[in-house]
């Protein structure tokens, strides 16, 4: 007996299993979440529970708001401003789990539901931004705002609200109210129409190369292209179709096929083909042409500013960002714009020798950029990724961002291995801060997978809000970096290095603020500055003090040698007249479709394109980051006359950091503080423009990142 | 949150449509996400495994080993049993098994090192068949032969290349390979012992008022040979 007992007693160890707290009978997302932290029950989370909770989440929302607009009492800030801040609880839990899985690891079932939900939501939206009801009892309070003594943060807020309203048409008669809404509901058809008549041109595009066409490819850029071939083989029906794929090659003009191609194929005539079939996406006189529908859209959003009383579209949309008029953003650009164009004619001087001396006989046209700027790059700096690599393998860099904000703000971050998240690549760290208080759960997804989407971002699960007690946010880093190949760990290239430095950048933006109203917290502020906290880190990745400390080879643990971060930091400087001068020139467009005037007649869109580019002096060589028949962020996304942006917020952080170098420490221990103070706690509390001037002590300026970028004339 | 519908998300793609010019439509192939999926998951459990003390390390991977005979190693429970049931002398059942953990003791090692690699598409038709050959000798020969602890050695060394595919599969962590090796090894070791340990007593029960051990025997090793020839003939379809 004696051994069964024991035989007994061990199964009775091995089933033991840990007990969820989430009941199964019942949507997850509508019970409390015990979960450690309030992490989503994610485990729980099936794809058929969003949509039920998306329809109760939004009727909540709405009989929350009908609670606000029928309250007897007179209104107030508590009862009206701060109440709103209190509902869409429910909602805004199902959103963000939501928006963050069907980015991050999706299937088919969320993406159908992701069109089914769009309409929708923007219909809930819609319902609360129109209710005039609501309106009257934010405005009562605004009007008497003087007398409320609000606090800063209070009067920002109240401010921002009624704001919303204003543009969303509150205070236009009937009239003007009906026509808003028909030039809204005619804008957004036009929009998705662009990005379909777009998604088709650039779908609708293949080049099907022979084993004979694939000189100077590598056998990695031909693997890719022969699979790509065998995808569409099982893609088409018929014998013929599939006949024209097999043993082929297929190049197409998404970013991805066409950079390497244009990089590495000798073949020039099949590099022209590729290049011009990107260019001419939306400009092919057929029935997914652009050319009408970008146009109509910038002239109807002229109509529309024209309506809601300013003079421009740009107007009505930088009244919201840092630069308020057009006159500054043009200026900005501009005085960007001399010195990279000037910088992108010397390079082109650069690889018109190199094609010289190798004895070819032509002029360097745009389709050869690629190509000979790579020649350019091994001639004249000389570094090779692959050197790089072993020292940045992905635990290290993570370490090497932790010991960043550690001895920044003093911030400690410590994984814990018993939370189940969404996908096993996906790691979990609680953060706190100097005195050991806890901050906020840091979430990192690093590696690339079939089901997530590309590029890198920062979100959050959980926003923070001091409003009833403290709540703490959960952020989440996602990237695409390579997984690991068998025991080797992740290694790195230099640029994903600074990515996940960039998005630690917004992640502690999530993390470090500290607000009253969640809706003000974090990376909630104006389009041209939330990339300053993101960009400002990234300076901390190429300090050869900051890489020596992380960068560390990851079979011999010896540190990175100083020729080798020498050669990365003179690189970073390479290929930047070409970089900067077809973004000026895209946020340049962007800028002139968007100050034109509602009394303008339909623009011709490739005339109007060429006399914007040949005003700047735009040369042949290079063609705008986005022409307007592809301008897909303007056009059909969220950037109209937000382009420029990203240079905006780069003026910024070079400024910013400028400030550390000033200082003669990247670890100030004063500056480091004052910079958490001022920027990364604040959200959106203050205008973006004080935040920087409270931090700097002055308006940015431009010449720290004309260095930063060797546009100021240093190199050459 | 109020109306401003969510926000919150720096560089989230929230234009899908940009992002599929850029990069083109995702591809969902269900063996590819299956295929990242298992491999995340063993990233994880290193992971996991390499945050753990010391102790609980090796307590799971004892686990891991047992649960790989009870409850999920049928075909080694059935090999195990093909060998009690061939002679119920201890001192004969101690060689064979003896010679049995030996064996894929040394090539579970040199498989986790990856001195030895098979595909598990090989090993499991040959575990099924040494099944069969046990049973097959349990019924044909009145005595065992003394070849008989050479063969289970031979067939030791098959069955420690299956432990091992799913030990790879694990994963196990570099800096604490050999205990974490030996603590599956033992886990393997305890399971066999629970099958021999149970299977005594219920023979015993069984056998109270028989004197002739042989009745079980060749009704038993049948049945085990033929669900071993059937597991055999199902692997090579």
């Amino acid at each position: 007996m004696k051994e069964l007992l024991i035989i007994a007693g061990i199964f009775l160890i091995i089933s033991c299993e840990q007990k969820t707290k989430i009941d199964p009978t019942i949507n997850p997302f509508l019970q409390e979440w015990s979960t450690p932290y309030q992490v989503p029950p994610f485990t729980a989370i099936k794809n058929e529970h969003y949509m039920p909770a998306f329809k109760k989440g939004m009727e909540e929302n709405l009989a929350e708001i009908d609670l606000i607009v029928n309250n007897v009492e007179t209104p107030t800030f508590s009862n009206t401003i701060e109440e709103l801040e209190r509902t869409g609880k429910l909602l805004s839990k199902v959103q963000r789990v939501f928006s963050n899985l069907s980015s991050s690891n999706t299937n088919p079932q969320l993406q159908e539901l992701q069109l089914e939900l769009s309409p929708m939501l923007s219909a809930h939206y819609d319902k609360i931004a129109l209710n005039e009801d609501l309106f009257k009892r934010v405005d009562a309070v605004w009007n008497q705002r003087e007398n409320l003594d609000l606090t800063k943060e209070q009067e920002k807020l109240l401010n921002d609200r009624h704001k919303q309203f204003v543009r969303s048409g509150a205070l236009l008669n009937e009239t003007e109210k009906k026509q808003i809404t028909e030039l809204n509901s005619k804008i957004s058809q036009l929009s998705t129409e662009f990005g379909q008549n777009l998604l088709a041109e650039t779908n609708g595009f293949e080049l099907i190369l022979n084993k004979s066409d694939l000189d100077g490819l590598s056998n990695d850029i031909i693997s890719a292209a022969s699979e790509a071939a065998f995808q569409k083989m099982n893609k088409v029906e018929s014998e013929t179709e599939k006949e024209k794929y097999k043993d082929k090659y297929v190049f197409t003009p998404h970013r991805s096929s066409m950079y390497p191609f244009l990089t590495e194929s000798t073949r020039r005539d099949l590099r022209e083909i590729l290049y011009k079939s990107y260019i001419m996406r939306g400009d092919n006189n057929n029935e997914t042409d652009n050319k009408k529908i970008n146009a109509q859209i910038a002239k109807l959003r002229a109509e529309r500013a024209k309506i809601m009383g300013y003079k421009t579209h740009a107007h009505f949309i930088l009244e919201e960002n840092m630069l308020k008029t057009p006159e500054e953003v043009y200026e900005l650009l501009i005085q960007l714009w001399v010195p990279a164009l000037e910088r992108a004619k010397a390079e082109v001087a650069d690889m018109q020798m190199v094609a010289d001396n190798e004895g070819q006989n032509f002029k360097i046209a745009a389709w050869d950029w690629w190509q000979y700027s790579e020649k350019v790059r091994k001639e004249k700096y000389d570094l090779d990724e692959s050197a790089i690599k072993p020292y940045m393998s992905l635990d290290n860099v993570i370490q090497g961002v932790f010991n960043t904000t550690n001895k920044l703000w003093g911030l400690n971050f410590k994984e814990i291995f018993d939370i189940d998240l969404y996908h096993p690549d996906a790691r979990v760290w609680e953060v706190t801060d100097k005195d050991g208080s806890h901050l906020a759960l840091f979430i990192g997804d690093y590696f690339t997978r079939s089901n997530k989407r590309g590029g890198a971002w920062m979100s959050s699960f959980k926003s923070q809000s001091n409003l009833d007690g403290s709540e703490r946010p959960i952020v989440v880093n996602v990237c695409n970096f390579p997984a690991p190949v068998g025991d080797n760990p992740s290694l790195l290239s230099f640029e994903n290095v600074v990515t996940l430095f960039h998005e630690f950048g917004h992640a502690m933006h999530g993390i470090l603020t500290n607000v009253t109203y969640s809706s003000m917290a974090g990376t909630s502020g104006p389009r041209d500055f939330i990339e300053l906290p993101s960009q400002l880190l990234e300076h901390w990745a190429s300090e050869p003090e900051v890489l020596k400390s992380f960068a560390k080879h990851y079979e011999t643990g010896e540190s990175i040698p100083d020729e080798l971060i020498e050669k990365i930091l003179k690189a970073s400087k390479f290929n930047q007249g070409f970089i900067n001068t077809e973004y000026l020139a895209a946020s340049l467009l962007d800028m002139d479709w968007h100050t034109i005037s509602y009394t303008d007649p339909l623009k011709d869109s490739n005339e109007f394109e060429k006399v914007s580019l040949e005003k700047i002096g735009l040369i042949d060589e290079i063609a705008p980051r986005y022409r307007s028949t592809y301008f897909a962020h303007i056009f059909s996304g969220g950037y109209s006359s937000g382009y420029y942006s990203y240079v905006h917020a780069a003026v910024l952080d070079s400024d910013a950091f400028e400030a550390f170098k000033e200082a003669g420490d990247v670890f100030d221990p004063e500056l480091s503080t004052k910079l958490r103070k001022t920027i990364y706690e604040k959200g959106a509390t203050e205008e973006a423009m004080d935040l920087f001037v409270n931090f700097r002590g002055r308006k940015p300026i431009i010449a720290p990142l004309l260095k930063v970028r060797g546009l100021d004339g240093s190199s050459g | 949150m109020f109306f401003t519908s969510f926000t919150a998300n720096c560089h989230n793609p929230e234009d899908f449509v940009i992002s599929e010019i850029e990069r083109g439509q995702l591809n969902f192939e269900n063996e590819q996400i299956a295929a990242e999926y298992g491999a995340a998951l063993k990233r994880q459990r290193i992971r996991r495994l390499n945050a753990m003390p010391w102790l609980k390390k090796i307590y799971i991977f004892i686990k891991a080993g047992f649960e790989h005979i009870i409850p999920e190693g049928l075909d080694h429970i059935l090999f195990v049993l093909g060998l009690f049931f061939s002679s119920l002398k201890f001192r004969s059942l101690l060689i064979q098994v003896t010679a049995f953990t030996l064996a894929h003791s040394i090539t579970l090692a040199l498989a986790a090192i990856g001195l030895v690699k098979l595909q598990l598409s090989v090993v499991e038709p040959l575990i099924f068949l040494s099944i069969v050959w046990v049973a097959l000798e349990n019924t044909l020969f009145k005595q065992t032969t003394k070849w008989r602890p050479l063969i289970v050695f031979s067939f030791g060394l098959l069955h420690g290349l299956g432990f091992a595919a799913l030990l790879t599969e694990y994963g196990l962590p570099k800096d604490s390979f050999i205990s974490l090796l030996l603590a599956f090894n033992i886990g393997v070791e305890l399971g066999q012992l629970a099958v021999l340990v149970i299977a005594f007593i219920l023979v015993r029960a069984i056998l109270i008022n028989s004197k002739n051990k042989n009745k079980l025997k060749i009704p038993a090793s049948i049945a085990i040979g033929s669900v071993g020839l059937f597991w055999f003939i199902e692997s090579l379809i």
